[in-house]
């Protein structure tokens, strides 16, 4: 591990639950009994207002956490997912060669934390569309759009149409019934 | 430095290097040579076979074979037997031998033997009922250890070497390599065949082992070339290090400190249970069932590997049962096999104390050790500790 790395695994920062509401994720695995645990608050303009962590596994894991915390503390849930969907560059950063897993770990309990966030901001929407996309604000009705005017075929080409889906990716499921419903003969 | 992991090495004690010095000085020749200086290089060897044989209780001193390590003996013991037992497919054994023993056991399951693998309970002893279960008239070999290296438990070789001659003609072998010099070892008043030994758990260089082999045993040779050590096992004689071996056999034997590092061991693990909440020993609470210098304690809910790094920023060496980082990425099969709980055995520490611990040391450790599992009991995940 690097420095840096080192330093944050002998003084964690955020370490302990986020304020409430918080949304929690989690990630363990069962081969090496690691398990680490995510909370994070969003304020009104969907930015991550606090990050905290707890882990009970390596020094790896550890201080990928307490960086993830750090890094993501003032980003918008779909700039914290997109750094939660890099584990590879996180790990380079630690100089975590050969525990790679233990940092993927760490970034999946992450972006656990940011779905559980995603999914509640969505069932919470009152707007007159529905909101399918929480990290892009996207609506049922653009996508459908999208779909219609595009022929998309697949959650990756509504991806690239409209940024749905280019986050935490809990809205994946939605967007491929859109596009069941959608599948029109063509 | 605080070195609280003698179960893993020794440092070499400063009267072993002195004893090793003229060999790897004026003393260079090689024992096989007929001229002067081989005859003292020889003459040597012999003095410290003697040494090894008094410290373990053998009969005579050529019961003793020098090879470079534990494993060598304990792969040397096994492959020996069995080559000269080649209609006997049967092996008996424990699932929580050193890896010397447990995978050249497996893999001798891919070479057409049968394995039984003795379990334990959850305090880490053997049922001899079992054992006797387990013998056939075509078991070539029961190989247990004396002392786990993990949790110090000590398995009653006197019993098993009975039950074993009892009920089966099988070559009885003991890794004794975590035992030798911590515990009294009397070989010849038992039925143990073979016997494997290790020099630097006990203050000798490392790459220093010994097999005895009880008189009337054969045993075919591992290492095939020249007739050293009477042609059961070649190789030039490493006589810095069989000099420094029998050094160290003379000093465990003469000014053993087992009483006052148990004392040491006692403190230490009565302090750490008291004083650190969630904390669970792993091995029989009966201290004479155990070595005198091992403490194998969980600190349950948090990582064990974490403890290690923050115990070595203090300045204090300690080993852990803990996956993550081991190579096999998966929990010690030793505490698996005592049915640790998994959040358990993930917090595992081994302290293994020596002869250069003191009583400060002991106090340091112990007033450091309860803020380090504070601080990872804080940030953990288990809800069990909120
Ligand atoms: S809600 Fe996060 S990617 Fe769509």
């Amino acid at each position: 591990m690097h420095t840096e790395a080192a330093d944050h695994f002998f003084n964690p920062r955020n370490v302990g639950d986020a304020g409430e509401p918080s949304f929690v994720g989690r990630a363990a695995s069962l081969s090496c009994g690691a398990h680490v645990r995510f909370s994070i608050q969003v304020d009104e303009a969907q930015r991550v207002s606090e990050a905290r962590f707890r882990a009970a596994g390596c020094d790896v894991l550890v201080a990928a956490a307490s960086v993830l915390t750090e890094r993501v503390t003032g980003l918008t849930t779909a700039q914290a997912a997109a750094i939660g969907q890099a584990p590879a560059e996180l790990s380079d950063k630690l100089g975590a060669a050969g525990s790679e897993k233990c940092v993927e770990m760490a970034c999946n309990a992450l972006l656990d934390a940011i779905r559980e966030y995603s999914n509640a901001a969505r069932d919470d929407w009152a707007g007159d569309e529905a909101l399918i996309c929480t990290c892009f604000f996207v609506s049922e009705r653009t996508i459908e759009r999208e779909i219609q005017a595009r022929a998309l075929t697949t959650v990756a080409e509504v991806t690239n149409a409209c940024n749905a889906g280019g986050g935490c990716g809990s809205c994946h499921q939605l967007i491929q019934e859109i596009l069941e419903t959608n599948d029109l003969p063509r | 430095m605080i070195y609280l992991d003698n179960n893993a090495t020794t440092r070499v004690a400063p009267e072993v290097l002195d004893a090793m010095k003229p060999y790897l000085g004026e003393f260079f020749g090689n024992p096989s040579s007929a001229h002067t200086l081989g005859r003292e290089m020889k003459r040597a060897i012999e003095h410290s076979r003697e040494q090894v044989a008094s410290l373990i209780g053998a009969t005579d001193p050529g019961e003793i074979v020098f090879t470079s390590c534990g494993s060598e003996s304990d792969n040397w013991a096994i492959r020996g037997v069995l080559a000269t037992r080649p209609s006997s497919k049967h092996i008996v054994t424990t699932l929580v031998e050193h890896e010397a023993v447990r995978n050249l056991c497996r893999l001798l399951e891919n070479d057409g033997y049968e394995v039984t693998w003795l379990d334990v309970d959850r305090n880490g002893e053997l049922d001899l009922d079992s054992l006797r279960d387990a013998l056939r008239p075509d078991t070539a070999l029961v190989s247990t250890m004396l002392a786990n290296n993990e949790t110090g438990v000590l398995f009653p070789i006197e019993d098993i070497g009975r039950i074993v001659r009892e009920n089966s003609d099988a070559v009885f072998h003991v890794d004794g390599v975590q035992a030798v010099g911590k515990v009294p070892i009397g070989l010849k008043n038992t039925a143990v065949d073979l016997f494997a030994l290790s020099g630097h758990k006990f203050h000798a260089p490392q790459g220093i082992g010994a097999l005895y082999i009880r008189r009337g045993i054969s045993l075919s040779p591992l290492i095939i070339g020249g007739a050293q050590e009477e042609g059961r096992r070649a190789g030039t004689s490493a006589v810095p290090n069989i000099v420094g071996l029998g050094a160290a056999c003379r000093l465990a034997l003469e000014d053993d400190d087992h009483a006052r590092i148990e004392q040491l061991r006692n403190l230490l693990e009565d302090e750490i249970l008291k004083r650190i909440p969630n904390t669970r020993l792993n091995g029989v609470a009966d201290r004479s069932k155990r070595l005198p210098n091992t403490s194998n304690i969980s600190f349950e809910y948090v990582d064990g590997q974490n403890i290690l790094l923050h115990l070595d920023q203090a300045g204090i060496s300690v080993s852990t049962g803990s996956a993550c980082h081991s190579t096999t990425h998966e929990s010690s099969p030793t505490l698996r096999a005592m049915n640790v709980p998994f959040t358990a055995a993930q917090g595992s520490i081994r302290f293994s104390l020596g002869r250069y611990n003191t009583e400060a040391e002991i106090e340091t450790t112990l007033s450091v050790l309860p803020e380090i599992v504070a601080k990872l009991a804080a940030m953990s995940p288990y809800e069990q500790l909120r």
